[in-house]
């Protein structure tokens, strides 16, 4: 297969060699059981106009994150989606949001959480660095602001957003 | 002449600390006084309430989390102030601050509140972010709520600023892919591009490739 063998080559040229087999912290299978879906976001929070932010389909509950944002960032009147991601959350495996290659998380699932959405233990990465690493419970309602590093006139905000599962 | 109790008497006699000589005399000028019976119904009614909505004993939600942070800032506290020792430890000790009436009444009502939260009204409606850990000491975490927003932050600080002159490009992934076998998770566009590739290198930290 095309793209098998292209992803094949990508990893012998990193790992150059053996990698272990199949255990906690590894990809999961095709078919591996999951927890719930989350929606995550790369978000560029600037004082200049940038494009419009409307081109984006926000998960449902989050029509408003502009409004959202705004009241936490009030220093930024403007906010462009730079990158999207929806991931199903692996129940025994890790599972990344990467709406873009600088700035992405891990997400591992620790269960539901009692009185409605997910335990999750999340490590926030920048490149080669782990800038933080947390433990949260995320519900639905209530979308996760990570405040990142500046970046030309602004900042760089990463969104998480529960779009579904977790316990009641 | 006699003085008329203050509060301080009539939360030793709600809390029964008083002699019996003491008792005596307060009970004549209860039975006297109706202002006194008053003022004494009421601080019972309060010590009731309070009793009631606030257990003297309650697990703390996310409590590692509340350890954490208090130990933190004991940790930062560099002028502890000594304190002294209170001379009796009887539940209504603390009502013997004049000021506290008031704020005990609004702690009752609080407790209600939060008793009605409990109670499903509200509970499990806002994410938590219930610990932090920052590798590099350079940076700091901040977490807090917005209830304007009902968003929670973490906010990090102290971070290196991205120079301007980099590129950061975003990608809006569709559908993912693993392979075990080669361990790693392929991103796809929805036109079924391939976006990135991420894979562990020997230090287990993640790459992502990009064709």
């Amino acid at each position: 297969m095309k793209t098998a063998s292209i992803i094949t080559s990508l990893v012998v040229a990193l790992h150059a060699g053996v990698l272990p087999a199949q255990t906690p912290g590894l990809p999961p299978p095709a078919k591996a059981a999951t927890d719930g879906k989350v929606w995550g976001a790369l978000v560029y929070a600037s004082a200049q106009k940038t494009e419009p932010f409307a081109k984006v389909a926000l998960p449902k509950g989050l029509e408003d994150l502009h409004e959202r944002l705004g009241k936490v960032f009030p220093g930024f009147p403007h906010f462009e989606i730079i990158g999207q991601h929806t991931q199903d959350i692996f129940r025994e495996y890790e599972s990344w949001v990467v709406p873009s290659r600088d700035l992405f998380l891990k997400v591992d699932s620790k269960g539901p959480a009692e009185g409605g959405g997910m335990n999750l233990h999340l490590q926030f990465w920048q490149d080669q660095q782990v800038l933080v690493k947390s433990d949260a419970v995320l519900r639905s309602q209530s979308p996760l602001f990570i405040g990142g590093p500046k970046w030309r006139e602004g900042r760089l905000i990463f969104v998480l957003q529960l779009t579904n599962g977790g316990g009641k | 002449m006699k003085t008329p109790p203050d509060e301080t008497q009539i939360v030793r006699f709600l809390d029964g600390q008083m002699e019996a000589a003491e008792l005596a005399d307060f009970e004549q000028q209860l039975h006297s006084d109706t202002k006194l019976r008053a003022e004494v119904e009421m601080m019972r009614e309060i010590s009731a309430l309070v009793r009631t909505h606030v257990p003297r004993e309650r697990a703390v939600p996310n409590a590692d989390f509340f350890n954490s942070q208090i130990l933190a800032e004991i940790g930062r506290d560099t002028k502890p102030v000594p304190r002294e020792k209170p001379a009796a430890t009887g539940w209504l000790d603390w009502l013997r601050m004049p000021w506290l009436a008031g704020a005990a009444a609004a702690l009752a009502l609080a407790g209600a509140l939060w008793l009605q939260r409990d109670g499903g009204v509200s509970v499990g409606a806002e994410s938590v972010v219930l610990s932090s850990y920052v590798p590099n000491p350079a940076i700091q975490a901040r977490v807090y709520h917005s209830q304007e927003a009902n968003a929670t932050v973490l906010m990090l600080e102290g971070l290196d600023e991205i120079p301007a002159e980099k590129a950061i490009k975003g990608v809006a992934v569709h559908r993912t892919e693993t392979d075990t076998e080669v361990a790693t998770t392929t991103l796809f566009s929805e036109s079924g591009e391939v976006l990135l590739v991420l894979a562990k290198d020997a230090r287990n930290q993640p790459r992502l490739l990009v064709r």
